[in-house]
C-alpha cells in the first residue's frame, strides 16, 4: 500500500499550513479535499483579514489561500482536489474516493483539518427552499459567481453575518435586515458599523417567527423576544424577502475523529463535538492531530497558527527534528495564538459583558444595539480627533488584535504602540497627506479621511468603497450616517484605485461642512 | 461513557406544543413531535432516536439535524445537550455510489493517483 | 432505583427485551440491566434484518417456525410500532452446481421438519425477483420466510416493556453472579447488587464471562459481521435474499434503502481497535458481490456501513433454556448472527419457561451443556 509520512485531511487554512511546516522538515506530505477548489473556507473570504502582519493582516482571506497554496506547491506538497476521504480506519489508513475509484493509503502521521459545518435553527417553515447557511450564500457568491437572491434578510450578527450581509450587498443583493436574538451584535463593531452606514437596520433581541411561501420563500415575520427568549406579542414585523441567511455558528466536522476511535468531548465552548487534544493538537491516538475548526470554532487566521503547530509535531513525532527544535518552533507559535486571542473578543472573555475599553472608554452601546456608534459617541474614541486641513477619523472602538492602520501611514499619524489591542490614536501635531493607505490598509473599513473645513462651506470625506461599478467623479447622491440614514446631499469629488489599496477604492465625497462629521457612506439613486 | 441510566425516571407526560408538526431532519422527514413523543416511549439517547425513527440516517448523515435533535431531546429529559453523546460515525463520510466503493485501485496505479 | 425483582435479565438486547416483554405480559416483575448506554446495542442493531426458516439447523427451526407463526403477523400491532415486517419469501441463491448441492441439502432437511422449502431454477427466481443477474442457476425457495426491521424490533419490544413496568437501567454493566443456598439470585455489576429469584442471561459474546462467575462456560467465539446501507431506492422487491455460502445477505426496506449484509473471507482473523469497527476491506467487497447479483444497483449510493460482533458457538446454534445445575439461572446467547427473526419466539418461550417451568417448543437440542468432544 502506498504510504506517505504525513496525511492531510483538509485543503483549507489550517490544513495548508500544517502540510508546509512538515514538508519544510522533509516530511512526504499528500493534502486531500473533497472540494474542486483549495484553500477551504478562504476561498470564499473576499475581505482583508485583522491581525498583525504575522497574521498576513490586510490581506484579502482568498489571496492567503493562494499564498499558502504557492508555498504548499513549491515545497513539494500534493494537494489531490476531488478527493473525498471517506473512512479513516484501524493503523492510520486512509480510503479516498478519487474520481471514480477508491484508493487505500497509509500514513504514519495524519492531521484532520476537516474544519466545521454550519448550524441550522429551526422555524416555521425553515424548509423552505430560499433559507439558506450564510457560509452557502458566500459559496454561491464567490466561489459560483451566483447572487443568492434579491431581498434578503440575515439572522445572526457574529462575524459571520455581518461579513456575509456586506458581501450580499456588495453582490447586488438588498439586505432588508440583520436581526439576532441575542440582545447585542456578536461580531466586531467594525463589521457592524460598514454594514449599518449602508442603511441596514439591526433587530436585536429579536428572531424569526416564521418564514413564508407556498414553494419557495417569499416573506419573514420576525419578532422581539424576552430575556428567556419567548416571543413577546404585538412586535411581530413582516418583510418581503425572496432569501433567509443564517448565521447562526458551526459545528466542527469531527466524524473522522470519532471513526477513527480518538476520545471524543462535548464541549460547547468549542462548538460541539471535538476531540480531546492539547494545545498543539494532539489527541488521544499518537500519530493523529488535529487543527482549526475541527478542534473548536474560530477562524482562520488561528487555524493557520493552529496548522503550523501540527505540522511542527508531526515533525517531530516522525524524527524529522529534534525535540528542541520542535519547543522552539511552538514556543514563538503559542506566542503568536496567544496574539490573536487577545482583545474583547477573546475567547476567554466568550459571554462576558464588557462596559469599558481597555482604555477605559464605555462601550458605544448603540454599537451593540444598532449596528454603528452614534454621532455623540463617536467623539469619545481617540482615534476621532479634529484638526485644520485633511486627517483621519478612525472609528475603531473596541479592542480587537489588528495593526495594520499604524504600518500604513509612513507620516506616523496613527499609533496603536505594542499592545495589538489597543485603540489606534490620531497621533497630535503628526501631518497628515491624504495618501489613503490607512483608509485602504483598514480591515474594518473604519477609517476615513476628513477635511472639516475646504473653506467654501463644504468638507470631504474619504471613504472606502468596495462596490461596483464606480460612480463618476461629480456624481451625485445622499450622504448616510453612521446609522445609515440620509444626512445631507453628496457629489463625488473623486474615486482613486491603487494596487497598493489592494481592491478598496477610495471614494472622496463633498458635503455641507457641518455634516463632515455625521456623513459616512453614500448612496446613488 | 456507561452512565447508570434508570429508564423509568420519571421525565413527566408528553404535552403537546403547537409546533410539533415541525420537520427537523429533512432526509428522513421527522418531525419535532415525533422526536419529542420517542423520548417519552423511552428513547434516552441519540443513538436510540436514530434506531427508532431514522433521524440523521439519511443523505447527508445527520449533518444538519443532530444537533437540533439533540437540544430537543435533551430539553425533554431536562438534561444539558453536552450530555448526549451523538450517534456513532460511520464510513463512508460522504454517500458514495456502488460502483466507485466497488472499485478499488490497483497499487501499482495508487501512486500515480496522487 | 429498584434492585430486588423476579426476574432479573442481564442483556438489553432483542432477546431480553422480548423476554422482559412476554414475562410482564405474565404480570412478572423484571428489571433488565444492559451494560452498554443503548438498549438493543449489539447484534439486535447490528444484523440484516432476516426472519427466515430455511438454511436454519433443524435443531432451531421449531421455534422460529413457532414464532413467524404465532408471533410475528401480529408483531406490529402489539408493539405499536412498525416492525415493517415482510412475509414475501426467502431466496437462497446459488451460481454454481457445488451452491446447488448446498442448498438442496440444506432444503432437504428443512421438509423434514415440516418446512415448505423448495429447490427452483434460475428462470423461476427471475421469475420471482427481476432484478437478479444471469449468474443465478438456481435458488431454494422458501416463501414464509420474510424480513423485518430489527431497530424498531427490539425497541419496539423495551417501549411495551417498559410501559407494563419494567425496569431497565443501562449502563450497567454486570462483572458476576452470585449464589445464595445453592440457588442464582445476585448480579452484581461495577455501581450496584441486583437480586432476582431467576436471573436470565442473555448478553450475547459478554454472557461467556458473566457465566464463567458461576462455574459455567458456554463456548463461544466472536465474528465480525459487515453491513452497508444504500440510499433509499424506488420499490423493487419484497424477497429476503441469501446465498449458498452466506457472503451475502439482504432485503430492501420499507423505506427504500437496501440492507446487505456480507463478508471478505477474513473474518475470522480481523482485529479491533477495542471498538467494533469496520474492515477497510469489507464493504468494497460486499458492493462487488452485490453488484454481480445486481447490476442495476451500481449507482445506488452506499451511505453507511457498520459492523457488529457475532457471537458463535462451534456447532452454529444457540444455548437457550435453564441451567439444571444452577436452580434460577437460565441463558440465551451463542445466536451466531441469526438471533433476531428467532428472538419473538425465543423471548415468549422463555417467559414461559421461567414462569412455569417448562415450553410448548422443546429447547433440549439447545442445551447449554450439550457440547461434545468429538471422539
Amino acid at each position: 500500500m502506498k504510504r506517505f509520512d504525513l496525511i492531510i485531511v483538509g485543503a483549507g487554512p489550517s490544513g495548508l499550513s500544517a502540510a508546509i511546516e512538515a514538508a519544510k522538515r522533509g516530511l512526504n506530505v499528500v493534502v486531500f479535499d473533497e472540494n474542486e477548489k483549495p484553500g477551504g473556507q478562504l476561498f470564499k473570504q473576499i475581505h482583508k483579514f485583522f491581525g498583525s502582519k504575522e497574521h498576513r493582516a490586510k490581506v484579502r482571506g482568498f489571496v492567503i489561500g493562494q499564498q499558502l497554496l504557492k508555498e504548499a506547491d513549491e515545497l513539494g506538497v500534493k494537494v489531490v482536489l476531488n478527493a473525498t476521504v471517506i473512512g479513516l480506519y484501524q493503523d492510520k489508513e486512509v480510503v479516498v474516493r478519487i474520481g471514480e475509484e477508491v484508493v487505500h493509503y497509509k500514513a504514519d502521521a495524519i492531521v484532520i483539518a476537516t474544519g466545521a459545518a454550519e448550524n441550522m435553527v429551526t422555524f416555521k417553515g425553515w424548509t423552505l427552499p430560499g433559507v439558506i447557511g450564510a457560509g452557502a450564500a458566500q459559496t454561491m457568491m464567490n466561489l459560483h459567481g451566483v447572487k443568492p437572491g434579491n431581498k434578503v434578510l440575515m439572522l445572526g450578527s457574529g462575524n459571520v453575518g455581518l461579513v456575509v450581509s456586506f458581501q450580499l450587498m456588495q453582490c447586488g443583493c438588498e439586505v432588508v435586515a440583520l436581526v439576532d436574538a441575542a440582545p447585542r451584535v456578536g461580531g466586531y463593531g467594525v463589521h457592524a458599523s460598514k454594514v449599518a452606514r449602508c442603511g441596514v437596520p439591526f433587530y436585536l433581541s429579536h428572531t424569526i417567527v416564521e418564514a413564508e411561501g407556498e414553494d419557495h420563500v417569499t416573506g419573514v415575520t420576525i419578532a422581539k423576544v424576552d430575556e428567556k427568549f419567548k416571543f413577546i406579542e404585538g412586535t411581530e414585523k413582516h418583510f418581503d424577502v425572496d432569501t433567509i441567511c443564517l448565521a447562526v455558528g458551526l459545528s466542527p466536522m469531527s466524524q473522522l475523529l470519532k471513526m477513527a476511535g480518538c476520545k471524543m468531548e462535548d464541549n460547547p465552548k468549542r462548538g460541539g463535538q471535538v476531540p480531546i487534544c492539547d494545545e498543539y493538537g494532539r489527541t488521544s491516538i499518537p500519530g493523529v492531530f488535529v487543527a482549526g475548526d475541527v478542534s473548536g470554532i474560530e477562524e482562520a487566521s488561528s487555524a493557520m497558527i493552529e496548522g503550523r503547530m501540527a505540522g511542527v509535531v508531526a515533525s517531530e513525532y516522525l524524527g524529522y527534528i529534534e525535540e528542541k527544535e520542535r519547543d522552539e518552533e511552538l514556543e514563538g507559535l503559542s506566542h503568536a495564538l496567544d496574539g490573536l486571542r487577545q482583545g474583547m473578543f477573546a475567547p476567554k472573555n466568550r459571554g462576558k459583558q464588557i462596559e469599558e475599553t481597555e482604555e477605559g472608554i464605555p462601550i458605544s452601546t448603540n454599537l451593540l444595539q444598532k449596528g454603528y456608534v452614534s454621532d455623540a459617541e463617536i467623539e469619545h474614541f481617540p482615534g476621532v480627533t479634529h484638526v485644520v486641513g485633511v486627517h483621519p477619523v478612525i472609528e475603531c472602538t473596541q479592542n480587537i488584535p489588528c495593526n495594520p492602520c499604524q504600518d500604513a501611514c509612513k507620516k506616523g499619524c496613527i499609533s496603536i504602540g505594542c499592545n495589538i489591542t489597543s485603540l489606534p490614536i490620531a497621533v497630535p501635531g503628526s501631518k497628515c497627506i491624504g495618501c489613503g493607505m490607512c483608509v485602504a490598509s483598514c480591515s474594518g473599513q473604519a477609517i476615513f479621511l476628513v477635511d472639516e473645513d475646504c473653506g467654501d462651506g463644504t468638507a470631504t470625506v474619504t471613504l472606502p468603497y468596495e462596490f461596483l461599478p464606480l460612480p463618476e467623479e461629480g456624481k451625485k447622491g445622499t450622504a448616510l450616517g453612521r446609522d445609515g440614514k440620509p444626512v445631507c446631499e453628496a457629489e463625488v469629488v473623486s474615486i482613486k484605485s491603487a494596487k497598493a489599496f489592494d481592491k478598496t477604492n477610495l471614494l472622496t465625497m463633498r458635503v455641507p461642512k457641518e455634516y463632515a462629521m455625521q456623513a459616512r457612506f453614500i448612496k446613488f439613486a | 461513557m456507561n452512565t447508570v441510566n434508570d429508564r423509568s425516571r420519571d421525565i413527566g407526560p408528553f404535552v403537546p406544543m403547537d409546533d410539533d408538526d415541525m420537520l427537523i431532519c429533512r432526509c428522513e422527514e421527522i418531525t419535532k413531535g415525533e422526536i419529542r413523543r420517542a423520548v417519552h416511549d423511552g428513547m434516552w439517547t441519540l443513538t436510540e432516536i436514530r434506531r427508532y425513527l431514522r433521524t440523521g440516517m439519511g443523505l447527508c448523515q445527520g449533518q444538519t439535524c443532530s444537533r437540533l435533535v439533540k437540544g430537543i431531546v435533551a430539553r425533554e429529559l431536562g438534561v444539558s445537550p453536552a450530555e448526549l453523546e451523538p450517534a456513532t460515525s460511520r464510513v463512508p463520510m460522504r454517500p458514495i455510489e456502488m460502483r466507485v466503493f466497488a472499485n478499488e485501485m490497483t497499487e501499482d496505479k495508487e501512486a500515480d493517483a496522487v | 432505583m429498584k434492585k430486588t425483582a423476579e426476574v432479573v435479565i442481564i442483556g438489553g438486547g432483542i432477546i431480553g427485551c422480548a423476554t422482559a416483554y412476554y414475562l410482564a405480559k405474565l404480570g412478572r416483575e423484571v428489571i433488565v440491566l444492559e451494560g452498554s448506554d443503548h438498549i438493543g446495542n449489539g447484534g439486535s442493531s447490528r444484523n440484516g434484518g432476516g426472519v427466515r426458516q430455511s438454511g436454519r439447523d433443524v435443531r432451531e427451526l421449531p421455534l422460529v417456525m413457532y414464532g413467524i407463526k404465532n408471533l410475528w403477523p401480529t408483531l406490529s400491532e402489539e408493539l405499536e410500532v412498525d416492525c415493517e415486517y415482510h412475509q414475501d419469501g426467502n431466496l437462497r441463491l446459488g451460481k454454481t452446481e457445488k451452491h446447488r448441492e448446498i442448498l438442496t441439502r440444506l432444503a432437504d432437511n428443512a421438509r423434514g421438519v415440516g418446512l415448505d422449502v423448495r429447490m427452483i431454477d434460475g428462470d423461476e427466481v427471475r421469475r420471482i425477483n427481476p432484478y437478479l443477474s444471469d449468474e443465478v442457476i438456481c435458488a431454494s425457495w422458501c416463501p414464509t420466510d420474510g424480513h423485518a426491521n430489527p431497530l424498531t424490533t427490539t425497541l419496539g419490544y423495551y417501549k411495551m416493556a417498559r410501559r407494563m413496568g419494567v425496569t431497565f437501567i443501562t449502563g450497567e454493566k454486570v462483572v458476576s453472579l452470585g449464589i445464595i443456598k445453592g440457588h442464582v439470585r445476585k448480579v452484581v455489576t461495577e455501581n450496584n447488587v441486583y437480586e432476582g429469584e431467576n436471573v436470565l442471561v442473555a448478553a450475547g459474546l459478554d454472557s461467556r464471562e458473566i457465566l464463567t462467575s458461576v462455574g459455567i462456560d458456554i463456548p463461544m467465539t466472536n465474528s465480525l459481521l459487515e453491513c452497508l446501507v444504500t440510499e433509499a431506492q424506488p420499490h423493487m422487491f419484497d424477497q429476503m435474499l441469501g446465498t449458498a455460502e452466506a457472503d451475502f445477505y439482504g432485503h430492501q426496506t420499507k423505506h427504500g434503502s437496501f440492507v446487505f449484509g456480507g463478508s471478505s473471507g477474513l473474518e475470522r482473523y480481523n482485529k479491533d481497535n477495542g471498538m467494533v469497527s469496520n474492515s477497510s476491506k469489507t464493504a468494497p467487497c460486499i458492493c462487488r458481490g452485490i453488484m454481480k447479483y445486481f447490476p442495476d444497483l451500481a449507482d445506488a449510493k452506499i451511505v453507511r456501513t457498520w459492523a457488529g460482533w457475532m457471537d458463535a458457538s462451534s456447532d452454529g446454534v444457540p444455548s437457550i433454556g435453564a441451567v439444571d445445575e444452577l436452580p434460577g439461572l437460565y441463558v440465551a446467547c451463542a445466536f451466531n448472527g441469526h438471533g433476531f427473526g428467532i428472538a419473538p419466539a425465543v423471548g415468549h418461550q422463555l417467559a414461559q419457561l421461567i414462569t412455569t417451568g417448562s415450553t410448548e417448543i422443546s429447547l433440549h437440542e439447545l442445551r447449554y451443556d450439550r457440547y461434545k468432544a468429538k471422539i
